[in-house]
């Protein structure tokens, strides 16, 4: 190699060049010369397209496994219900262009949103087949008719034309559209008694409010609470859904909880800084209900898990509350919009480009998504945009899972290898080097071991010794398991390579120099085996990957909810998940394919990079 | 000849012995009481010092206050029993399945036919596609058919058996319908005859033969390939050639026959692992196997199926390691193993 060849160009164009370039040809003297072994091992395997490719294809996904876990945190208590099997897609609050500058109302669902505009014609946008209805299909009345109202819940939409006449779409079958006895009447009646101020949807049931002070409720009653007290008639000017429960807001200012089931809810406890305060708006997540209070206070009560009390410093008075499912937003006099709460979707960090304007007239939230409209009609959006990867049965991010998940596989395989390896050594150093009974006692070990069927054998290890401890530990025990069972191979790896070097002259010298036999084992003899015994670290490495994820998938491994690549396969072998929910298992079983396939590409080139010989095969 | 599996037979019940012991004790480490587990129906209906007396003597009865090594070998039916007899795995007793409400003889029969069937299929499958393979590959070498042959073999080797078996389940089951999802017979249907009655079974098991398999060629065939190009680079290949041998007998006599060794080797270990590798594939499909019946046993703590069947496996390994070792002077007249 000539001195002008040297530091030619940027060094990332000379790596490149040098891996996947032609190669230079030299004499066989040349390269003689030039090359001492490491550098021949490397030339070697940077030559090999294959292996590079395994090296990169390895390292990009190691670096993510590493890097990703810190921007995408896990919590592994989470499930959502609202928010199961959705697959991939970031579209959820791509807002139809038809909308955009002549937007009336916009109602976000669980995963999708209804909108509707000036006209009366209705939008629907994001992931729309929500538990077995399909909200994009709207009706062709509803097309029809000039609507001037919507109200999406979990899984169905309502709609109001201007004819008063009341449209329910998605999913019908838990009576999501069979509207009260004491409805229908006031429907007859017409005129104020029908006159709809409010419409609102939640959790399979949907509430309007009349301009004459009566509200109704209608659908699934199961669960929630849907009835409401005659002393309340007349008085109401608004109302909040929480999931299964609402609060109202009555024309003299003050809050209360007009359903039947008050005894047991903590909503029908008013908190003590409501007392005497003239309320002008509420709104409801679906554990709790927010009042502001015509002093621009905001006061929130009930069931708080999620941060929904922790109201930020506003910087003017509020005057509209709006409630997700899990965080309220807040649009301020001045403009500003401010939202609290959950943020495990980004629904209550606020773009910069929100408030910079100042000229925020409307804000629609819900669920997990908050849309803001300009002075100029311009749309802007924040919360849950979608999965990359989808989710699984209980709502949690494939995406995160497989990241925190091939930490733990990953961590599991380097471990359980450096155990094997540590083993493997110093028993096979001991019965190549000294011989004998030591030698036929070692073997004769390693042939047992070797010989138990390694799955059921670390299945049954894992349920005796795991049945008693937590999570951790259990990880710590499945690393010794895989560790303490796959040392046999490198033992007598170790054990034929130390044989074949002990009769050498280096380590006659050094036994006649008066070097202790200990040091003559590892100190003379295992750096001269260390190359091979790599290749079969970089082998195993991908073995104990496969065995940790294949014990996990059986159930005997890492115990959910913490995610491994296996344990997050588990259950995906019926046709319902293989065919209708193909994201569950297609992401990590491909993820977890590339990188065996990667880790075994490297071990291969390695190998034919050490051994010349086997590099002829 | 006679000496030497002697030898090797009186090794391998000294290793049964510790392997047996190994388990036996490490079951030992499960804190249950099959006493207290029998008496607590009726715990209600006694009084305390009454129950404490009956469950004593229960435990005396079932022989739960004896050392561990006693009851080791009452286990294994080398000492009487409590009730005066020798019951143990020497005399056939395998022990009582807590979870079947059976004994685990009766218990096994069944998944072992099933376990067999499907692995003398996959097993005679996957040599007769590897071994041809392999030899082609060695003798065409470097070729474009090779290269490929190569890079599918990692893919083959590097994905773990339950993913091959989700992608083919959702090819052949899901997308073209061909094979049934799981099972091994078709519900609720009368076989007219016994032949009707094999080829719906052969029908159930194909697509976990084909998924075991393809799971087993790529290791395989590169084992062959290499073992072919090592006997093919030797010097008495190029003699035999240069004597003008024809190219077919130079390839399946002078080599094949030579890179048999290695291969024999690792076909054993592989017929073995194939019965602890069904445990996945059993499972992906549900059937009734050994593998399930494991995992079923694992999963309901029923320990005396599964210390059992642990037994079945290490009694199979020693076995596949004997017969392995013998094989090698059956196969190569240069190893003799009697020495």
């Amino acid at each position: 190699m000539s001195n002008e060849n040297k530091k030619k160009g940027f060094f990332l164009t000379r790596w490149f060049k040098r891996w996947f370039g032609p190669r230079q040809e030299m004499s066989a003297l040349e390269e003689e010369q030039l090359q001492s072994p490491i550098r021949t091992i490397i030339k070697n395997f940077t030559g090999k397209k294959l292996s590079m490719f395994g090296l990169i294809g390895f390292l990009a996904v190691f670096l993510l496994v590493l890097i990703a876990p810190n921007y995408l945190e896990m919590d592994l208590g989470y499930q959502d219900s609202t928010l199961s099997n959705i697959p991939p897609t970031m579209n959820m609050m791509k807002v139809p262009s038809e909308l955009k500058g002549n937007v009336k109302k916009i109602s976000p669902g669980t995963t999708f949103a209804i909108g509707v505009d000036n006209d009366g014609e209705v939008y629907s946008w994001g992931y729309t087949n929500v538990a077995g209805g399909e909200m994009a299909h709207i009706p062709e009345e509803v097309q029809n008719a000039h609507i001037v109202d919507i109200a999406a819940g979990y899984d169905h939409a309502v709609a109001l034309d201007d004819q008063g006449e009341l449209y329910v779409w998605g999913n019908t079958r838990l009576q999501q559209d069979m509207f009260s006895p004491e409805m229908r009447q006031a429907m007859m009646k017409g005129g104020d008694a029908w006159n709809i101020v409010q419409l609102e949807a939640s959790n399979q049931f949907s509430a309007v409010v009349t301009a004459d002070g009566n509200l109704y409720l209608w659908g699934n009653g199961n669960m929630a609470d849907i009835k409401v007290r005659k002393s309340y008639q007349g008085r109401i000017k608004k109302v909040a859904l929480t999931g299964f429960a609402y609060v109202v807001l009555l024309d003299d200012g003050t809050v209360a909880y007009a359903g039947y089931k008050d005894k047991d809810s903590v909503l029908a406890k008013l908190p003590a800084a409501l007392e005497g305060k003239k309320v002008v708006d509420i709104a409801a997540t679906s554990q709790n209900a927010a009042a502001v209070t015509e002093d621009g206070q905001v006061v929130v009560w009930g069931n708080t898990t999620k941060g929904e009390k922790d109201v930020p410093e506003l910087s003017s008075k509020p005057i509209d509350i709006y409630g997700g499912r899990y965080h309220y937003t807040v649009l301020c006099e001045n403009g500003d919009v401010f939202a609290w709460g959950d943020n495990t979707h980004g629904q209550s960090e606020i773009p910069a480009s929100v408030n910079a304007g100042g000229d925020i007239v409307n804000v629609y939230a819900g669920f997990f998504q908050n849309y803001a409209i300009t002075s100029t009609g311009d749309i802007k959006t924040w919360g849950l945009r979608g999965y990359l990867c989808g989710t699984d049965d209980l709502g949690r991010d494939i995406l995160t899972r497989i990241v925190h998940g091939g930490l733990v596989t990953m961590t599991v395989g380097a471990l359980a290898v450096l155990i094997s390896t540590v083993i493997g050594i110093v028993l096979g150093g001991l019965a190549g080097y000294f011989g004998g009974a030591i030698d036929m006692v070692v073997m004769r070990i390693a042939e047992v071991v070797g010989g138990l069927p390694f799955i059921p054998f670390a299945m049954i290890l894992s349920a005796v010794l795991g049945s008693r401890v937590d999570t951790t530990q259990r990880m710590y025990i499945i690393m010794v398991v895989l560790g303490v069972l796959s040392w046999p191979s490198i033992c007598r790896l170790v054990r034929a390579q130390i044989l074949a070097e002990r009769e050498k002259e280096f380590v006659t010298a050094a036994k006649a120099m008066g070097v202790k036999e200990g040091v003559i084992v590892f100190k003379h003899i295992l750096p001269n085996v260390i190359s091979i015994l790599l290749v079969s670290m970089t082998l195993d490495f991908a073995t104990c990957m496969l065995t940790e994820s294949t014990l996990s998938y059986l159930g005997f491994g890492i115990p959910l909810p913490t995610p491994t690549w296996g344990n997050m396969l588990t259950g995906a072998n019926n046709s319902i998940i293989i065919q209708q929910y193909w994201w569950r298992w297609v992401f990590p079983a491909a993820i977890c394919g590339f990188c065996t396939i990667c880790i075994n590409l490297i071990g291969d080139g390695l190998r034919d990079a050490i051994d010349p010989k086997s590099a002829e095969r | 000849m006679g000496k030497y599996i002697l030898k090797r037979l009186g090794y391998m019940v000294i290793v049964f012995g510790v392997v047996s012991l190994l388990m036996y004790s490490l079951y030992n480490l499960i804190p249950t009481d099959p006493a207290r587990a029998q008496l607590e129906p009726m715990k209600s209906t006694l009084k305390p010092a009454e129950y404490e007396q009956m469950y004593q003597e229960l435990r005396s009865q079932m022989g739960l206050d004896a050392p561990l090594l006693v009851r080791y070998a009452r286990w294994m039916g080398i000492v009487k029993d409590v009730d005066g007899t020798y019951s143990g795995l020497l005399q056939g007793e395998f022990g009582y399945s807590s979870f079947f409400k059976k004994d685990v003889v009766q218990v096994i029969v069944e998944p072992m036919k099933n376990t067999i069937f499907i692995n003398i299929f996959s097993t005679i499958l996957a040599l007769a596609i590897t071994i041809p393979l392999g030899i082609y590959c060695a003798v065409h070498k470097k070729s474009k058919f090779d290269s490929a042959v190569q890079v599918v073999t990692i893919l083959g080797y590097s994905i773990p058996t339950y993913i091959i078996a989700l992608i083919f389940i959702f090819f052949f089951c899901v997308v073209w319908q061909i094979f049934p999802i799981m099972g091994t017979k078709t519900a609720g249907m009368v076989y007219e005859n016994g032949w009707q009655e094999f080829t719906d079974k052969l029908y159930h098991i194909a697509l976990p033969v084909i998924v075991m398999t393809f799971g087993s060629l790529g290791g395989m065939t590169r084992y062959v390939r290499a073992a072919m190009i090592d006997s093919l680079g030797m010097d008495y290949i190029r003699t035999a050639r240069a004597k003008g041998v024809k190219e077919r007998i130079v390839i399946y006599s002078h080599a094949w026959r030579n890179a048999l060794l290695p291969v024999i080797t690792s076909i054993i270990g592989w017929f073995l692992s194939i019965f602890s590798g069904s445990v996945v594939i059993e499972n992906t499909f549900s059937l009734n196997g050994m593998g399930k019946l494991y995992w079923q046993g694992l999963n309901n703590f029923d320990f005396e199926l599964v210390l059992a069947i642990q037994m079945f496996y290490t009694v199979v390994s020693l076995i596949g390691m004997l017969i392995m070792d013998l094989s090698y002077g059956l196969v190569d007249p240069r190893v003799r193993v009697d020495k």
